[in-house]
């Protein structure tokens, strides 16, 4: 079964990536002062900003004396892709999305904390360049982090496809937007790395059985190497607001 | 008449990072182990999995005896009987008001808690309830004390004090609660003259000196100092601490009485207030504040 | 604007300000907050800017289409607006919460450009009665401090003066279709002439007077607000040398409206329409001299990408 060419002679992708080797991450927590937490995280040329509002008290009919309520929505912005988008959000892809990362993040968020209460997500792609997702749960995950709300763990989304490289298979990290529309296996999992669990997996397109242990410990790695990356990032950004907070230590 | 307009570049951006001597203490992540829980007790930002005690939230571990708490860098107001807050009343109901104090749920504040005009220990009348809109509206500021937290963690608040209660002219500041430090006192007579409850929700107010009108209880008096303008002197220091304020919350710094009047007193270099609204010189002020707070920690 | 809560004594304190000439922040009437601006910031756009003013964030991509033109209009390209407000701004926009706003920005810019002195659509033509290009103006409001229309103007103007379309050849075939070859190189591209385009300013009457670049409270103390279009001065917008050559230029007003449920008396209205001149006038200047500022870093090869690092 020959899939599409995602990789050359050389074994590499067609955007010069080795197999196993995510795009260039690059975030930043607190961009917006409005907002409880707010995130900007850019995963290759996908672009994406989260915003954060609450725990704040829920409205009447959404409310629950069981945990919070997680209140996601992706939108993408007209511009954000190739061919301009008629709308930004209210289509059933983004229903879809919302729905999706409100499982991620509820997954991590320590929900029983806070009965009665309600947490907004927005997330806002600002460019997508393939793996929207996945970069709108990484920037969710800092912008929660950024309005200090309790988290079992950090929850990293990363995707893996499936190429042959001289009849072998071989799994792809982290797919882009080219290899997306060449058409082959997007394998999409957010997990929370440190605890090794999954809290969502989606497939499109058919894989073997057979290499679906591969492809998905492929994408599970990608997902630790991100929480490495978004370590990182809160850390610096701890270490550049708390200098002037004085340390109460009794 | 010139209208003032300034746009800058990207590049030509401040950064608001002061530079401070402290050392810069150990950070905890979401889902990092703290430690194993040998008979230690969680606090906030920890929770227990697998026999250990796991950070849920980004910031820095504090231990007070046995409990341990992750304090994140900023986050809701967690209230605790006795802090001063400043909120916003959202919606007159039966017999308490709902108040807007930056937590995660509403604030109460039940009719029985404030002062009615007539002396303390009367009895509350259905009349009274009638009147709860004229006592307190929608949209009116208050300042007020952290009676008890209920079992949901929302506050029930109380004004039986003098110094709490409504709040006239003046203007509402909002930072983020952490960057209050608690002291005993958060109502301040700044010496430039006006004054400043810094609420530890993160609520600052910044008013005229009151006068002892309102001490007297007479209501029409009070109505008129209500709407008498603001002296024009006032207005200017006023204005003045409000920047002050953003400047040193740009650079993350701790608010409290010293480190407002030291930004205050450095601010006093440029003669027109509006002019600290300009990155560089917020920039310049929250430096200098931080060169005078080192000064005083070091004698 | 969403409404703010605020008590009546808060609203006192801001209404005598403005009558002191001597806001909250200590701005003069006329005063506008300081505001920060970046262009090209979007890479599938033709042409991208963003603007910070105080807190209000405004994120404006140009997305370029081939089209036909109007048959009543057959050698003007087409420009459209298109305003989404983020519920990343606010909860309330959350869904379609932010429509109404969105659509009235939206018109309002729209009628602001309609007028040829204000944006020459001629220069969108490609081949007069059967190809043009077509402008997707698509803004994106991420926070909102107040004054989101002078933003959004502003933002807009810059977007465009970044905008880029490519070279085309077009040639009649047998039949009336038209033939049409791109050039394969990105940088066989022309730039807009855009020094004309309009800056609304909102004039914000509270009490008695009015006010430029009102924040978001002052906003929800004003009962009624004026917004002028007003076309902007094309010397501004190129070198000291081409500014010479080019006419003296008259302001023009190319839109008014007025938002709110009050009502004003028509001397405050000519006042303000001066007002409002008078402070587009400003922003023209300052905004032109920003943007060939970035232009200049961009031929000197210095400039580099900041977006949302700080």
């Amino acid at each position: 079964m020959p899939g599409p060419d995602l990789l050359s002679s050389q074994g590499l992708r067609l955007d010069g990536r080795r197999p196993n080797e995510l795009r260039r991450i690059r975030c930043k927590l607190g961009v917006f002062t409005q907002p409880d937490g707010s995130a900007y995280l850019e995963q290759g040329n996908t672009k994406v900003l989260a915003a954060v509002y609450g725990p704040h008290q829920a409205s009447k009919s959404k409310s629950s004396s069981e945990g919070v309520v997680v209140n996601c929505q992706y939108s993408m912005a007209t511009f954000s892709t190739g061919e301009r988008k008629n709308r930004p959000r209210g289509d059933r892809k983004s229903q879809e999305m919302s729905m999706h990362l409100r499982q991620a993040l509820t997954a991590a968020i320590k929900t029983e904390m806070y009965p009665r209460s309600q947490i907004d997500i927005y997330v806002e792609v600002l460019q997508a360049d393939g793996g929207a997702y996945c970069a709108s749960v990484n920037a969710s995950t800092l912008a929660l982090i950024d309005a200090g709300i309790p988290l079992k763990a950090y929850v990293c989304s990363c995707s893996a496809s499936m190429a042959y490289k001289d009849g072998v298979p071989e799994p792809l990290l982290d797919v882009g937007h080219v290899e997306e529309a060449a058409g082959g296996v997007t394998l999409t999992v957010a997990s929370l790395p440190s605890t090794g669990s999954i809290a969502l997996l989606e497939l499109s397109h058919r894989l073997h059985s057979d290499y679906f242990e591969t492809v998905l410990s492929r994408a599970m790695q990608g997902c630790r190497d991100i929480e490495i990356i978004l370590d990182k990032a809160v850390r610096e950004h701890l270490a550049e607001g708390w200098t002037k907070q004085d340390v109460i230590t009794i | 008449m010139t209208g003032h307009v300034s746009i800058r570049l990207a590049s030509e951006r401040v950064n608001h990072c002061v530079p401070c001597p402290n050392e810069l203490p150990r950070f905890y992540t979401p889902g990092e182990v703290i430690t194993g829980m040998q008979d230690f007790m969680r606090g906030h930002g920890t929770y227990a999995e697998d026999d250990s005690l796991k950070s849920s939230v980004a910031g820095v571990m504090q231990k007070v005896n046995k409990l341990i708490c992750v304090r994140p860098l900023k986050s809701r107001y967690v209230g605790e009987i006795g802090d001063v807050i400043v909120g916003r009343v959202l919606e007159v109901q039966q017999k308490r008001w709902k108040v807007e104090t930056n937590s995660r749920l509403d604030s109460i504040l039940q009719l029985s808690s404030v002062n009615l005009p007539g002396g303390e220990l009367r009895r509350r009348s259905a009349e009274d309830e009638q009147m709860m809109r004229k006592h307190l509206q929608e949209g009116d500021l208050i300042s007020a004390e952290v009676q008890s937290v209920f079992s949901d963690g929302s506050l029930s608040l109380h004004t039986r004090s003098l110094k709490y209660g409504k709040l006239s002219q003046g203007v509402l500041v909002k930072v983020f609660p952490s960057l209050i430090k608690r002291r005993k006192n958060h109502f301040h007579n700044l010496p430039c003259g006006v004054s400043i409850i810094i609420g530890n929700n993160g609520y600052i107010w910044i008013s005229p000196h009151k006068q002892d009108i309102i001490l007297e209880d007479n209501h029409d008096e009070i109505e008129n100092y209500d709407l008498q303008a603001v002296k024009r002197s006032d207005r200017e220091i006023i204005a003045r601490v409000k920047n002050c304020i953003s400047a040193l919350v740009a650079s993350k710094m701790m608010l409290d009485d010293t480190s407002i009047m030291f930004a205050f007193e450095q601010s006093l270099k440029y003669d027109n207030v509006k002019e600290l609204l300009d990155p560089e010189a917020m920039l310049d002020i929250a430096f200098l504040t931080q060169h005078m707070l080192n000064d005083i920690t070091e004698d | 604007m969403a409404g703010l809560l605020l008590s009546p004594s808060e609203k006192v304190y801001i209404l005598h300000g403005i009558e002191d000439d001597f806001r909250s922040d200590g701005r003069s009437n006329i005063d506008y907050r300081p505001m920060e601006l970046e262009t090209d910031v979007v890479s599938h756009a033709s042409g991208s800017a963003r603007l910070r003013l105080a807190n209000t964030d405004i994120l404006v991509g140009v997305k370029t289409e081939i089209d036909v033109p109007k048959p009543d209009k057959p050698n003007q390209g087409k420009i459209d607006f298109f305003v989404d407000c983020s519920a990343n701004a606010t909860p309330e926009f959350e869904g379609r919460g932010g429509e109404q706003l969105a659509n009235n920005i939206s018109n309002l810019m729209q009628r602001a450009y309609h007028s040829e002195q204000a944006f020459d659509l001629k220069q969108l033509s490609i081949f007069e009665g059967k190809q043009c290009w077509k402008l997707y103006v698509d803004i994106l409001i991420l926070e909102c401090g107040g004054n989101l229309c002078d933003a959004v103007s502003l933002a807009v103007k810059a977007a465009l003066f970044n905008t880029r379309i490519p070279f085309v050849k077009a040639a009649l075939l047998d039949g009336g279709n038209v033939d049409l070859q791109l050039s394969d190189d990105p940088y066989d591209s022309k730039l807009l002439e855009v020094g004309t385009a309009p800056l609304l300013v909102t004039l914000c009457k509270i009490g008695e007077k009015c006010v430029v670049d009102p924040s978001a409270e002052e906003e929800s103390c004003s009962v009624i607000s004026l917004v002028v279009g007003v076309t902007g001065n094309p010397k501004c917008y190129c070198s000291n040398e081409d500014a010479s050559k080019l006419h003296e230029h008259i302001s023009k007003c190319s839109t008014i409206a007025m938002n709110g449920p009050g009502s004003v008396a028509p001397q405050t209205l000519t006042n303000a329409i001066k007002q409002g001149i008078n402070a587009a006038k400003y922003l023209d200047e300052a905004l032109g001299k920003a943007l060939l500022r970035e232009r200049q870093d961009i031929t000197n090869f210095v400039k580099h990408s900041y977006g949302f690092f700080k």
